[in-house]
């Protein structure tokens, strides 16, 4: 057994090419036995590859990996977890036929003998209890009924099951909300007392100073830094790390916000598709960019793609570009000026049998109508976007995109649509499995092509991304759109916030709203900044208290009518001296100790306040039930 | 499997060399095949490379070659049509019966256009309820040929009018213009599969059907259209085939769909779809024919003759995949 603190594993100079991508050009890493190491880079640094060599979902190369002091070449996923390695996939590899438990116990089926099946759902029900599912998640319902979030937290059941050394956590928290999240670093915890060792793979870095003990970075295949104690780095320095040079670059600096937004180009008005779009509307203005945000899971991407005419749509209100908008497939939303830069280039976006340039080409021919091909004519603005888009002309002749990079496939496609010159463009993840360079380009292409009023709305599961790329957010949950708020009020911790998943909302709305009755007045939760408030959730049980405050709302205090309190920020009842309400400020924090912002109470102008210091308590102890 | 994570490390290209077998387009090494296999021939032979012997060959690859191009456009969506053997000679006792009735250019319209149709049924089945296309075909394959015995009373029709000879026997520069039917439908498909919106269409289709119907492509209609043109032409290949022979039989065009598939694989079509070309298509109908007329000429029982046509449709599929393999990696 290896003692807690020894090293537990070691990779040195791993290689790996696919194709003719190098995706690992000398990658380290070392592990050691009871501590969590964060993996981190950018998209398309090798963070997931590497994980993968590890866990054996891939053969490397080339390099050397001792484990336990001896070199380990393992050929399989199965013959990782014989050595005591398993892995929390990023896309979920769970059997869609088969119910949560068998999944669970997926990898032990392979066992010769009889499995006891009470024995199963005995330890089954114990991993999701730790995970704080065993009243939501049910062991007999098939995988292929879970949301995104339950199909993770199963992934990451069917890795505890296995009572491995090593685990690695490929971006466990891309779908699951706030609370989920503190359950499984809880459960992280657990494991680093029970000397394992735990590689955290993720984008959100408050997550990574939250649980880990030591971190590594990866940048274009390379380790760039190797196991550097947490605690000896911060944001600004990890994210130069990560990206080579300081991010301010990257995002151009976002044109004024307000300033050059015209008209609406694109309405959308409670557009339901069940079942991953139940009610979603917004504006797309010319000349903006919009940020769609939200979870894995919560319908970001079935929402554009009912809008480009890729699913079919049960009710809402589309206007694009004036007239009502309903294509019934995408030539329809093409030819009306729309283009869709899809999230998953291999499967939606590359056809592997056509020349890059015929790929280029192909969104024209999608728009084209007659018999010829009509690609002559197109040939010199074929030319001027290549040089736009920094791409080698000569490469158009190449047979196939598939042999290109992440980032010139993404590119190729974006000019695909820009060819097009729609009105508005959506794209979906645009910068996945993108290096950082291109990144910055991309990112300049799209500023560019909205000052010249094209209204441009990107979907992009790096909120980061979203804050520095977007003027404003359109957050989802559950199918719904729920906020609309300008990126200059929004942060990370307040996006991750809102984003969480409807059912948790709707457990602390409850609460909420029985604050609310009990006082005959209005509740609210909400972060504050300096001198607005960002309200997460509301409820109002009489009219004359409600403090206009509403979910997703971001006004400044005066606008509100407890200004005084929200700038007194006081541990007693305050009395607004201009609307007359009184109300209590709460700060409320997570079990771990995180900060989720306060919950303000207003009294019912009839009722006389009850005594501040136990109404504070009985609302800590409500709402840390419902987070 | 897991996707290559892309890095900008990749844009470098492999070194070319002058004249790589492995880099020269497929065309051209099956080209070169069918010259390599010509030369053995002819060395075995004596009578191979004779005037009368390379105008009897291209005579002999009209039927399966006109079929073949139907079948390449099915191929190269991703497709296959077992049928085509079966229509051809259900649209056979289309033509003689019209015969009895119709002019000579209404009745070979009329079987055209009952081809088309049932390409037509088997493509709208395939293409719009997503159905198996192998399945599909099977069915109207038996259907077909069931028709066919049925329409024809079980018997070879043989009063047809000999003017329908003219069809395959005029000729233009010395040339028969059954083979010119042949090379000018060739000559077509090629046009239409190189320089047009609907060619193009159909490859990206067989290629990647969802990146076609993301970039707005009409997936639907061009995947019904292969279909209709492997109907239609089986029915063209039957029209000669009776004008030929001045009859019909019900049992005409059997194992035709073998030599057609055959033909395009060797060609170097790829059965999942978006790889293979019209010319590939024909230098396998030229290879097939060859080696079919050199075993003929030298004597070869014709019982050996599958074994060897066998064979080299492995071998041609082996070779395509180890060498693709090999410049792809």
């Amino acid at each position: 057994m290896t003692q807690a603190g020894a090293t537990l594993l070691e990779a040195r100079e791993i290689c790996k090419n696919f194709a003719q991508t190098r995706a690992l050009a000398g990658a380290s890493l070392r592990l050691r036995a009871g501590a969590t190491h964060a993996l981190l880079g950018a998209n398309g640094a090798g963070k997931s590859t590497l994980s993968r060599v590890i866990s054996g979902h891939i053969r490397r190369d080339s390099g050397e990996i001792l484990y336990h002091g001896r070199p380990l070449d393992v050929r399989s996923p199965r013959e990782a977890l014989d050595a005591g390695i398993a892995m929390v996939m990023q896309e979920t590899s769970l059997a869609p036929d088969l119910s949560v438990l068998e999944n669970i116990f997926l990898p032990d089926l392979r066992r010769s003998g009889r499995l006891s099946r009470s024995a199963m759902r005995r330890r089954a029900g114990e991993i999701l209890a730790d995970l704080g599912q065993e009243r939501s998640l049910s062991l007999e319902a098939e995988a292929r009924d879970l949301s995104a979030a339950q199909r993770q937290l199963v992934e990451i059941a069917k890795a505890l099951a296995l009572n491995a050394n090593l685990i690695v956590f490929d971006e466990p928290t891309a779908s699951l909300s706030p609370s989920e999240v503190e359950r499984l670093f809880d459960v992280i915890a657990r494991l680093e007392a029970g000397n394992c060792a735990v590689v955290f793979v993720s984008h959100r870095l408050e997550e990574v100073f939250a649980i880990s003990d030591e971190i590594t970075v990866m940048r274009e295949g390379r380790t760039v830094a190797a196991s550097r104690p947490t605690s000896s780095l911060n944001q600004t320095e990890l994210v130069r790390l990560m990206v080579g040079r300081d991010l301010g670059s990257i995002y151009a600096t976002p044109a004024a916000a307000s300033a050059g937004r015209g008209e609406p180009v694109l309405s959308v008005r409670n557009l339901r598709a069940p079942p991953a779009v139940r009610d979603v509307s917004f504006d797309l203005h010319r000349g903006e960019i919009l940020g769609l945000g939200g979870l894995i899971g919560a319908g970001r991407s079935e929402t554009v793609e009912t809008l480009f005419g890729l699913r079919p749509r049960a009710s809402g209100q589309v206007q694009f570009d004036g007239a009502s908008f309903a294509p019934r497939n995408p030539a329809q939303a093409i030819r009306a000026g729309l283009g869709f830069v899809a999230e998953d280039r291999r499967r939606q976006s590359i056809v592997p049998d056509l020349s890059v340039r015929e790929n280029l080409l192909l969104g024209h021919l999608g728009a084209h109508r007659g018999f010829g091909l009509g690609y002559g004519a197109l040939a010199a603005k074929v030319d001027e976007l290549m040089e736009r888009l920094e791409l080698p002309r000569d490469r158009l002749a190449d047979p196939n995109l598939l042999n290109f990079s992440g980032g010139m496939q993404q590119k190729i496609i974006i000019a695909r649509w820009l060819l097009l010159e729609p009105k508005a463009l959506i794209l979906d993840e645009p910068t996945k499995g993108v290096d950082i360079g291109t990144r910055a380009s991309i990112y300049a292409i799209l500023r560019d092509i909205a000052a010249k009023g094209a209204a441009i709305l990107v979907i992009s599961s790096e909120f980061e991304e979203l804050l520095g790329l977007a003027d404003r957010v359109i957050v989802m949950s559950d199918g719904a759109s729920i906020a609309d708020v300008p990126t200059a009020y929004l942060d990370e911790a307040k996006l991750t916030l809102l984003a969480a998943p409807r059912s948790s909302m709707e457990r602390n709305r409850r609460v909420l709203q029985e604050l609310a009755s009990e006082q005959d007045g209005a509740a609210f939760w909400a972060i504050l900044d300096e001198d607005r408030v960002f309200c997460l959730n509301a409820a109002a049980a009489n009219a004359k208290a409600d403090p206009a405050l509403r979910a997703g709302a971001t006004p400044r205090f005066e606008e509100t009518q407890i200004a005084a309190a929200l700038r007194a920020r006081s541990l007693d009842f305050v009395l607004d001296p201009v609307s007359g309400l009184r109300s209590l400020l709460v700060d409320v924090k997570s079990h771990r100790g995180h900060e989720l912002g306060s919950i303000g109470l207003v009294i019912g102008p009839d009722r006389t306040a009850p005594p501040a210091d136990a109404t504070r308590a009985a609302i800590i102890e409500r709402f840390r039930q419902t987070v | 499997m897991s996707p290559p994570s892309p890095l900008s490390a990749s844009d470098e290209r492999p070194p070319r060399r002058a004249l790589n077998l492995k880099s020269a387009p497929l065309e051209l090494r099956m080209l070169l095949l069918a010259l390599v296999i010509a030369v053995v021939l002819s060395l075995l032979s004596p009578h191979f490379l004779k005037t009368a012997n390379l105008l009897n060959l291209l005579d002999q690859s009209v039927v399966v070659g006109i079929v073949s191009i139907g079948m390449t456009f099915v191929i190269l969506t991703g497709g296959i049509d077992l049928s085509v053997g079966s229509v051809a000679g259900l649209t056979g006792v289309v033509l003689g019966l019209s015969l009895h009735h119709f002019s000579i250019p209404v009745s070979v319209l009329l079987a055209v256009l009952s081809g088309a149709a049932i390409g037509l049924f088997s493509g709208l089945l395939i293409a719009y309820f997503d159905l198996a296309a192998f399945v599909i075909t099977l069915g109207v394959m038996a259907i077909g040929r069931s028709l066919a015995y049925i329409f024809s009373g079980q018997t070879s029709i043989s009063d047809i009018p000999p003017a329908i000879n003219d069809l395959v026997y005029t000729t233009v520069l010395g040339v028969q213009t059954n083979v010119l039917t042949l090379l000018a439908l060739y000559a077509l498909a090629w046009g239409y599969l190189t320089y047009t919106k609907g060619g193009r269409t159909i490859y990206a289709v067989g290629s990647n059907r969802e990146a076609a119907r993301t970039a707005g492509l009409d997936v639907l209609f061009y995947s019904v259209l292969p279909y209709v043109v492997s109907g239609a032409l089986a029915a063209v290949a039957a029209t000669l085939m009776s004008a030929q022979i001045l009859s019909i039989d019900p049992l005409a065009g059997t194992g035709l769909e073998l030599d057609a598939i055959a033909a395009v694989v060797i060609g170097g079509a790829s059965l999942y779809g978006g790889r293979g070309t019209i010319v590939g298509t024909l230098i396998g109908v030229f290879i097939m024919v060859m080696i079919r007329n050199g075993l003929n000429l030298m004597g070869v029982s014709p019982f050996w003759q599958g074994s060897a046509i066998g064979g080299i449709i492995i071998a041609a599929v082996l070779a395509e995949r180890l060498l693709s393999a090999r410049a792809r990696r």
